[in-house]
């Protein structure tokens, strides 16, 4: 096993090296620049955006930019953001709090959702449950996330006066329940549409195990259903959902970019749409690495993972 | 199925009760305004709160950092810091031989910066040295490269020499002052503590800046107006870049005021009983502007008066705008004092616009569309993705100059693209605005030789006597004298239509019923100029 996760990290280096390469010649070759937003300020005159594309460095060739880029970046110096002049790791920093929150709660509740409408769907094959189980993920997976944010908000936030219409917290206070209320309409969006997608995957890999003939063995010689099912059947229908669990944890861990907008989260995905609105280019590469490393490692995770737990996966 | 029935009908009622609910109800996070505590909803985070830096508006930055002189209401540029604008008849600005000027600014006696620094000329002269020095990147150097020294003859007197004429000294400190006492020998752009937190002499200062979140302001203790101002003790400023969920928070009471409301929520906030919906007449201009150089056809000045007389311009203004904007005839706006009535207007004339195609030339085709020695008069307008009122500005426009055998063909671009585009002038119309500066200088926009990147005349419009005049105007300080010029200048501009003027925009602000003391501001200023005076009643 640890030469196995030697060997796919050693790969993951060379990797991120072309990711680096193609994401900075793509967030370059997109139009505008940081520049572009001062130019409708009429008292912003020629002279000062040479000015500032010379302080930013901007008026050097693309191969030499990525260069410097690069050479500080694997020293750990992920340099200034271009907009409002900080440390780039430090505005990263301040932002992945709300960002690990939102990803534990949603991929939580999500998978507290998935296993048993997944199983039961299964089991309960064709019936109502299952009827119901299905209609409700077409409707998830198809409801899009900024429409669906907004129709809570307008039943739990205005209509019903529940729940906070979107922020991270009450400013001003420090409450766990505040916290939690705030939390809550964000994290069922992400959710019901994780849930939705991966019930279908539990559900399809369940009735294949569930038809295999060491399921029928186990029910023939009077193993109580429960225990088949989860036991021996469930053990076995995990793999694949581990599989896509982790490489969605990935995609989120770099920001739910459209529910963070709605809910005004103030995590790494508002920091992304705000960076990419302004164009802030040193900003966009450590966030585009991170999430391009995020999806390497936890690629090899889910590979170590479903190794773990069905050893007919060899390494 | 009787179970799926009953859970579908449940979810329907329940969704259906919560949208017929009366009114809203209000979360415990929601509260009502009062002069503890003032909430407003912002559509986005600062960059940096150092007024010089920023690249955004200046709201935030204005109750803390304080200019020499502001605008008020009217764009009229009053005195803050200084006791009076420097003009020639009160002796404050003298014009030298040498074909410079000195301004002499006298300053507020008993103003003192937030940590009881008392403000004198000396921070006036490091504004301006720090402004011009090469270690410092601002936004903009306007104005200030033109100074040459500034003379501090006594800590209220500061003389401002420059090195020629330059009319909007009036306005050269309008943004604020850096305080000599921090940030001398230090590096601005990176001074975070400055930046973050700056120290001003305004009505408040940084409580808690929460990246992503907000920015709190409270009042400072010894506000130089007296102990009075401001009336109210806080100011939260919360970030929500989403219009829907901003207007959903201004519903349920989490935050009061949403400034710069979009106009195609105008309907959707106006029913609010606890919000009222101020309307400030803006000083911007909605226009097309027609890019000469990429589109030829445009420097016939009768397909430019073709084209403005084919579009209803009273009609776009009455539906898509709901009224709430008047028509704009040129460049200069009502609300400046340099705005002149004795311009070339154009109604609504299809008959005049056909004439005047016909005329040039261009004769309808087969598909109903002009052409003229095998070149079609089709173009392509580009304006901003993401507003609903340009796009529909945008369909109006196209479906009018269709009327008159004129092809256009929409297309949307993102904000920061378009930006690029028009710089650089790769475009043949454009639907934009300009949020023209307090100061009424034409030049950048108009001037010949001020065509990208020297300017910002992307009609690339070309006329040496309009050059002229607005080069005049730029070094005339008597207003009288300069109104004059840009009065001709108007006339100019309105009769040989460079670009088509649409509308004036107006600022939409939504504000608590109960806000006492608003005032609006058409300009960059932002409505917080007079916050120290704000209460509610």
């Amino acid at each position: 096993m640890a030469r196995f996760l030697a060997r796919r990290l050693a790969h993951a280096v060379p990797l991120l090296f072309i990711v680096s390469a193609l994401v900075f010649l793509l967030i370059h070759l997109a139009p505008g620049g940081p520049l572009a937003i001062y130019l409708s300020n009429p008292n912003v005159r020629p002279e000062d955006i040479e000015r500032l594309r010379h302080a930013l460095g901007l008026d050097r060739p693309l191969w030499n930019q990525y260069w410097s880029w690069l050479a500080a970046f694997v020293q750990g110096d992920w340099g200034y953001s271009f907009s409002d002049g900080r440390p780039v790791a430090s505005r990263i920093l301040e932002r992945v709090p709300a960002t690990l929150e939102l990803v534990s709660a949603s991929l939580g509740c999500a998978l507290a959702l998935t296993m048993p409408i997944g199983v039961w769907s299964a089991v309960r094959r064709g019936r109502w449950f299952d009827r119901l189980a299905t209609l409700a993920s077409m409707i998830g997976l198809s409801l899009p996330a900024f429409w669906f944010g907004l129709l809570l908000q307008m039943i739990f936030a205005l209509a019903l006066g529940w729940l906070p219409s979107s922020g991270r917290a009450t400013p001003g206070t420090n409450a766990f329940g505040d916290h939690l209320q705030h939390l809550l309409m964000p994290a069922a969006v992400l959710a019901a549409v994780l849930a939705s997608s991966w019930s279908r995957y539990l559900r399809g890999a369940m009735i294949e195990v569930i038809g295999q003939p060491f399921v029928l063995a186990a029910e023939a010689r009077g193993v109580p259903e429960a225990r088949v099912i989860l036991r021996h059947a469930l053990a076995n229908a995990l793999g694949p959902l581990v599989a896509i669990v982790t490489v969605d944890a990935a995609l989120l861990v770099s920001g739910a970019v459209v529910t963070e907008s709605v809910f005004a989260w103030p995590g790494l995905g508002s920091l992304f749409t705000e960076a990419l609105a302004r164009r802030d280019y040193s900003v966009l590469m450590a966030l585009l690495m991170l999430s391009s490393a995020a999806v390497i490692l936890f690629n090899v995770a889910a590979d170590a993972l479903h190794a773990a737990i069905d050893p007919r996966v060899t390494t | 199925m009787n179970a799926i029935a009953r859970w579908v009908f449940g979810l329907a009622l329940a969704i259906g009760v919560a949208a017929a609910a009366p009114g809203c109800r209000r979360h415990a996070g929601a509260s009502a305004p009062s002069n503890d505590l003032l909430i407003i909803g912002y559509d986005r985070e600062p960059d940096t709160l150092n007024r010089f830096s920023t690249h955004i508006l200046e709201d935030i930055q204005s109750c803390i950092v304080e200019g020499l002189t502001t605008t008020d209401e009217q764009m009229r540029v009053v005195p803050l810091l200084a006791t009076d604008v420097p003009t020639l008849e009160n002796g404050g600005v003298r014009l030298r031989g040498d074909g410079g000027m000195d301004v002499i600014w006298k300053l507020r006696p008993g103003v003192t910066w937030h940590d009881g620094t008392p403000f004198t000329s000396a921070d006036i002269q490091f504004t301006v040295e720090a402004i011009n020095s090469p270690n410092y990147n601002p936004e903009s150097t306007d104005g200030f490269d033109r100074i040459s020294s500034v003379d501090t003859p006594d800590p209220l007197t500061a003389i401002v020499h420059y090195k020629e004429i330059y009319a909007p000294y009036d306005i050269q400190f309008i943004r604020g002052m850096l305080p000599k006492h921090v940030l001398q020998g230090r590096d601005i752009d990176r001074a975070q503590d400055y930046n973050r937190n700056p120290l001003g002499t305004g009505p408040y200062r940084v409580a808690e800046w929460k990246a992503g979140e907000y920015i709190l302001l409270e009042r400072v203790p010894h506000y130089w107006r007296g102990d009075d101002y401001p009336k109210i003790r806080r100011l939260l400023f919360k970030f929500i870049p989403n219009t829907n969920t901003r207007i959903n928070q201004l519903k349920s009471g989490e935050v009061h005021v949403v400034a710069l409301l979009p106009w195609d929520k105008y309907r959707e906030v106006a029913d609010l009983e606890s919000t009222v919906i101020r309307r400030t007449p803006g000083n911007a201009y909605e226009h097309v502007t027609l890019n000469e150089r990429h589109f030829p056809p445009f420097a016939d000045l009768r397909v430019r008066q073709a084209l403005i007389s084919a579009l209803d311009r009273e009609q776009y203004v009455r539906t898509i705008l709901d009224g709430l904007a008047p028509v704009a005839h040129g460049p200069i706006q009502p609300i400046s004092w340099a705005y002149s009535d004795r311009i070339t207007k154009y109604p609504f004339d299809v008959a005049k616009a056909r004439a005047l195609l016909d005329d040039a030339g261009w004769r309808v085709g087969a598909d109903g569309i002009r052409e003229r020695g095998g070149t079609r008069l089709a173009f392509t307008l580009i304006t901003q993705a993401g507003y609903a009122i340009r796009e529909n500005m945008a369909q109006a426009i196209e479906r009018q100059l269709r009327d008159v055998g004129v092809d256009v063909r929409v297309e949307l671009q993102d904000g920061t693209a378009i930006s690029t585009t028009w710089f650089e002038g790769r475009f043949d119309a454009m639907l934009h605005w300009w949020q023209m500066p307090s100061d009424p200088e034409l030049t950048t926009f108009f001037a010949a030789d001020r065509t990208p990147p020297a300017g910002r005349n992307i009609n690339y419009f070309r006329d040496d006597a309009l050059s002229r005049l607005l080069y005049e105007s730029d070094r005339t300080v008597d207003r009288h004298a300069r109104g004059a010029l840009l009065a001709r200048a108007q006339a100019l501009i309105t009769a040989a239509v460079p670009e088509i003027p649409l509308y004036t925009v107006t600022r939409l602000d939504a504000l608590p019923a109960g806000l006492a003391n608003f005032k609006g501001n058409p300009t960059n200023t932002g409505i917080f100029w007079n916050v120290h005076e704000w209460e509610i009643k």
